[in-house]
């Protein structure tokens, strides 16, 4: 949307009016670089599994990546009315959790960054625990939501990892709760492997979460375990200061000036990372599904 | 373009026993699958039986046809090899009481 405020500039008007009439990104609302846009009925786009941190043996991995799998490429197909399809193609990516309560599982795209510059992140999702029962299901997910794993370049003074994470919590123990919540702290760090090089720890624990203040929202579930609806995300990050900027779901904005990130010393081996997580949890014996559309990722000049 | 292909690791250093299976994949998308099933330790008991299955909605399955014995020593292969699968895979085993192998399980599909 244009600012009225800023004085009229012909190049922005060029660029924004070749967004609103390009399918698939005018939907979106990307800042000046296009980093990724990624519309799943194209493939994989690089978003892969979350394999854990390991040395000499795969015993070494913590319990919570050991639980991680491929995402799938979905057609949404259900059982009583086939195929639903994306919201463009017929493709979305699929993140699904195993049947377990407190099951995760995780995607990731990995980049680096050449430029610190805010950073947008936009998405279309819907969320649904698998439809192996003839009811609504909709206090089954426990949650969904996104991550961004981020470090500063070799040459910053005071060099951070930081690892802003958000999430939709669904319901927890059988509890609606409907409202979305944010990560300052994470479980420590275990070395992995005795040669000093590997450490590995589970960000995603079911711990350290915090209600986002004003937060609650209560997004379309619709009506049985097999009807989706897409739904809009877009978070804001500024990678020169690392803090979050803007925050929304559909209609919602909320405030995040006040929310912070993990945060933990520079590590060796992770100068310039960039990279951005879906993940999806289950709060019952029974498997959660993740969809995700689409993603634009774009980012200043 | 060129046609899409894909490796998925849908299992990993799990240790099976009894009666087995892999978490359902779907890939509708794909015309053929080659499926192999690695051995990360030596199993313990008889050799494995390993099958196929396909689904219509990911929750009910059924054997494909394809069959095979599980790897019999630490990084021996089993491989599948299937096409007109609909959308919905695993692997299935079945072992006698007593036995496990802790195995690695990778579809490569293609369009």
């Amino acid at each position: 949307m244009t600012d009225p405020s800023l004085p009229y500039d012909p190049a922005d008007a060029l660029r924004r009016a070749i967004l609103l009439a390009t399918p698939g990104l005018s939907r979106f609302d990307p800042l000046p670089r296009l980093v990724a846009y990624d519309d799943f009925s194209n493939g994989y786009c690089g978003w892969s599994q979350l394999v854990g941190n390991y040395e000499d043996t795969l015993d070494t991995m913590l319990p919570g990546y050991a639980q991680h799998s491929s995402p799938m490429l979905s057609t949404l197909s259900h059982w009583d009315a086939g195929s639903h399809g994306a919201m463009s193609g017929s493709y979305a990516l699929k993140i699904a959790s195993q049947p377990k309560r407190g099951a995760q599982n995780v995607t990731i795209k990995r980049l680096t960054f050449r430029k610190p510059t805010p950073i947008r992140f936009e998405a279309y999702v819907t969320y649904k625990p698998e439809a192996s029962a003839l009811k609504l299901g909709d206090e089954d997910l426990r949650s969904f939501g996104f991550l961004f794993d981020l470090q500063h370049e070799h040459t910053h003074p005071s060099p951070e990892r930081v690892m802003p994470h958000f999430r939709f919590l669904n319901a927890h123990g059988g509890k609606r709760r409907e409202c979305w919540q944010f990560k300052q702290g994470s479980t420590a760090f275990v070395e992995i492997g005795d040669e000093n090089k590997t450490r590995s720890h589970y960000h995603l624990a079911d711990e350290d979460w915090q209600d986002l203040p004003g937060g609650s929202q209560t997004l379309c579930y619709n009506e049985i375990p097999t009807k989706v609806n897409w739904t809009y995300l877009r978070f804001d990050f500024d990678v020169v200061s690392m803090r979050p900027t803007g925050f929304q779901c559909n209609d919602r904005v909320f405030d995040v000036s006040d929310v912070d990130s993990i945060r933990m010393p520079a590590m060796h081996n992770l100068w310039n990372m960039l990279n951005f997580a879906f993940f999806v949890e289950t709060d019952t014996d029974k498997r959660a599904f993740l969809y995700v559309d689409s993603v634009c990722i774009s980012g200043g000049l | 373009m060129l046609s899409e292909s894909h490796t998925a690791v849908v299992t990993r250093n799990e240790t099976w026993r009894g009666q087995a299976t892999s978490e359902a994949y779907e890939a509708g998308w794909a015309r053929e699958a080659v499926i192999f099933i690695r051995a990360l330790k030596t199993p313990i008991g008889p050799t494995a039986r390993g099958q196929v299955e396909i689904s219509p909605d990911g929750m009910h399955w059924v054997a494909e046809g394809t069959a095979f014995d599980f790897p019999g020593a630490k990084n021996n292969l089993a491989v599948a090899r299937v096409c007109h699968f609909g959308n919905w895979l695993r692997i299935r085993a079945d072992l006698e009481e007593g036995a496990e192998t802790t195995i690695l399980i990778s579809m490569h599909l293609k369009a």
